[in-house]
């Protein structure tokens, strides 16, 4: 089992320049603390004018900060929103690259095709094209990284042959993941061979169902990469005290506080009459609540099952229950809104990696450098590298 | 947390009386829904909200133009303006004004579903070319608007959010939630233009579209359900939503 942080950057009202310091100061810290504590994996996700929800717009410059500051674990980009009008595919390409060297070969790289209206329309993105580009970003990124001559004739972009450099550290290139939110988006992932990043909290039997239909499809796999990435990684919060009921009362608030702000955003669906997004939010939208729902505006999303809220003995269990169902990893969101101190973040923190982490690997292991989590060997990519066209 | 900041006393000026909660459901049939949705400025984002709701970013505007051929009253005509808004977690529209076509559906639904409606004239064009819509209340236009190329999308591609309409109610002033079920036969989206908008004659000068992002129009059968839940107009919806299924 893995453990990794995940970073959203949220930052409450009022804003200042001197709150989102703050914010982006106390991830650093986070980050530094989770590198010694053996943590493996920090990911930060990429949006854009999301306002209070999340203020992590460059997180290749963030990752960057952090890769300096950090020995051991790995930066993750959760994920790269892969249309046209954000990121052109070689700027990604190119970004990635650097920031595997500079991290020393620790780069994950996730996609991601942006859900909001806000984002995509701030960028005039046209929603139905967004699954397309995606596909044709996760298709010619390993072969900017591979070849030394790519050309490329798609619809999301088109170029004439060109070397595409740097090229990462990691050979042939960093593992990729797709950021699942919409149910069947593990598929897509899957039928690829790239890793499930789940970014939405799903309960026990919505993953089990998503997890077991991953590895059937990826042992059978096309993959777009010179690897396959056949990891399932969960998204999920992270407030642990030695007392249940305090644990209880400061995360309860943190994970209605984050369902809010993420309910609040305005979403593609809502907006734009699509086939290409049929879910309206993300946020908990598989997540099994205890009470039975109802479009009951006084019901908030509350605390839905396996979320990691509690004292290290409920810790233990509720990831052996994800470990149960083939879940690979757990990265946590250990703040939302800076609702919780910094020092009670770091305290929870210190306590996860000293009574929680230890029933799931040896103290050696959290000292190694994290390993990359691709197992099966690199693949010779299919059509010379030509495009789709 | 944004929330809502405007005068819940100047709101309840235009809140049309319920005798009665709405217990049965009520089909509309052979019903054109086109729906226009714009983006406005952040000016009036929190002004144009009850403080019981809060704005989407960026702050949204829905203008709905229904052609009912069959309805409890007969054939009307009703254009709505909504705000699009969160009700605690859930994704709403808060009505600022509506105008009916006949006096009968005007009553009507004022009186069954709270909408904050009036009559006035209303000229709705729809064909294999596009939309043309034209509200007028008395000698004023209070909106024109133009859609072209009409693309035919899936059945359930076009999302309709509830509706919040604010009416004096056999409890007191509240928010009731209005929700129906849309059934079309064939839907399109299409490019539109925004013509004319007299926002005070959509009861809130402030509001201000400016920016056109997609319109829908939708033919089929639409169902109005009961009335499940109101909402205290001054206080979040967390803890200010009452039942009310039942009570009609």
């Amino acid at each position: 089992m893995k453990f990794g942080i995940f970073f959203e950057l949220s930052t409450p009202r009022p804003f200042s320049r001197e709150r989102e310091w703050a914010v982006y100061h106390n991830a650093l810290e986070q980050c530094r603390l989770a590198d010694e504590l053996g943590f493996d994996h920090v990911w930060a996700v990429e949006h854009h004018f999301l306002e209070e929800y999340s203020h992590c717009s460059a997180p290749e410059v963030f990752l960057t900060a952090v890769a300096a500051q950090t020995q051991r674990i790995r930066v993750g980009h959760g994920a790269v929103v892969c249309v046209p009008e954000m990121n052109h595919p070689v700027r990604v390409a190119e970004r990635a690259a650097a920031l595997d060297i500079l991290s020393n070969g620790r780069l994950e790289l996730g996609t991601a095709r942006s859900s909001t209206w806000t984002e995509l329309g701030g960028f005039s993105v046209n929603p139905d094209d967004t699954k397309i580009t995606w596909d044709e970003f996760v298709r010619a990124l390993p072969r900017m990284w591979m070849q030394e001559e790519f050309e490329w004739h798609g619809k999301a972009f088109s170029m004439p042959s060109r070397n595409v450099l740097p090229k990462p550290l990691q050979d042939p290139h960093p593992p990729l993941w797709v950021t699942v939110t919409s149910p069947g988006t593990e598929l897509d992932a899957a039928d690829r061979g790239l890793g499930c990043l789940g970014v939405s909290a799903a309960g026990y039997d919505e993953q089990e169902r998503r997890t077991r239909e991953y590895h059937r499809r990826i042992a059978n796999c096309d993959p777009v990469g010179g690897v396959v990435n056949d990891q399932v990684h969960t998204m999920n919060f992270l407030y642990c005290h030695e007392d249940y009921r305090v644990a209880r009362d400061v995360g309860v608030p943190m994970v209605t506080a984050f369902n809010v702000a993420n309910s609040h955003l305005y979403w593609t669906r809502e907006a734009y009459p699509t086939r290409a997004y049929q879910a309206l939010g993300n946020a908990g939208a598989a997540m099994k609540p205890r009470k039975a729902a109802a479009d009951d505006p006084s019901v908030a999303k509350g605390l839905p099952e396996g979320v990691g809220v509690g004292d290290p003995e409920h810790l233990v269990r509720t990831i052996k229950r994800w470990e149960s169902i083939g879940v690979t990893g757990i990265n946590f969101l250990l703040n939302a809104m800076e609702m919780v101190p910094q020092e009670q973040v770091l305290e929870s923190m210190r306590l996860f990696a000293r009574e929680v982490m230890p029933q799931f690997r040896g103290a050696e292991q959290s000292a190694l450098p994290v390993t990359a989590p691709t197992v099966l060997p690199r693949f010779a990519l299919a059509n010379g590298g030509q495009g789709p066209c | 947390m944004l929330t809502g900041t405007a005068d819940v006393e100047r709101l309840a000026r235009s809140a049309p009386r319920l005798e009665r909660y709405l217990a049965e459901p009520m089909v509309l049939e052979d019903v054109a829904l086109f729906q226009l949705v714009l983006e406005m400025r952040n000016g009036a984002r929190e002004a144009v909200l009850p403080p019981s709701l809060h704005p989407t970013v960026p702050p949204t505007l829905s203008l709905q133009v229904w052609d009912v051929a069959d309805s409890p009253w007969g054939p009307f005509r009703m254009a709505v303006s909504r705000v699009s808004c969160r009700a605690g977690v859930r994704a709403r529209g808060f009505t600022t004004a509506a105008v009916v076509s006949s006096a009968p559906a005007c009553d009507g639904l004022r009186g069954a579903l709270g909408y904050p409606a009036r009559t006035g004239e209303i000229a709705f064009v729809h064909g294999y070319s596009g939309v043309e819509a034209t509200v007028r209340i008395g000698d004023g236009c209070a909106l024109r608007c133009h859609a072209i190329d009409p693309e035919p999308i899936g059945a359930d591609d076009a999302q309709y959010t509830g509706t919040l309409n604010l009416a004096q109610a056999p409890a007191g002033l509240r928010l009731l939630q209005v929700e129906f079920d849309v059934v079309p036969d064939r839907a399109e989206r299409l490019r539109a233009r925004l013509e004319a908008f007299d926002a005070a004659a959509w009861g809130e000068p402030l509001l201000d579209p400016y920016f056109v992002v997609a319109a829908s129009l939708a033919r089929g059968r639409v169902t109005f359900a009961p009335l499940r839940f109101a909402l205290r107009v001054d206080e979040l919806a967390f803890t200010g939503t009452e039942s009310i299924a039942g009570q009609g």
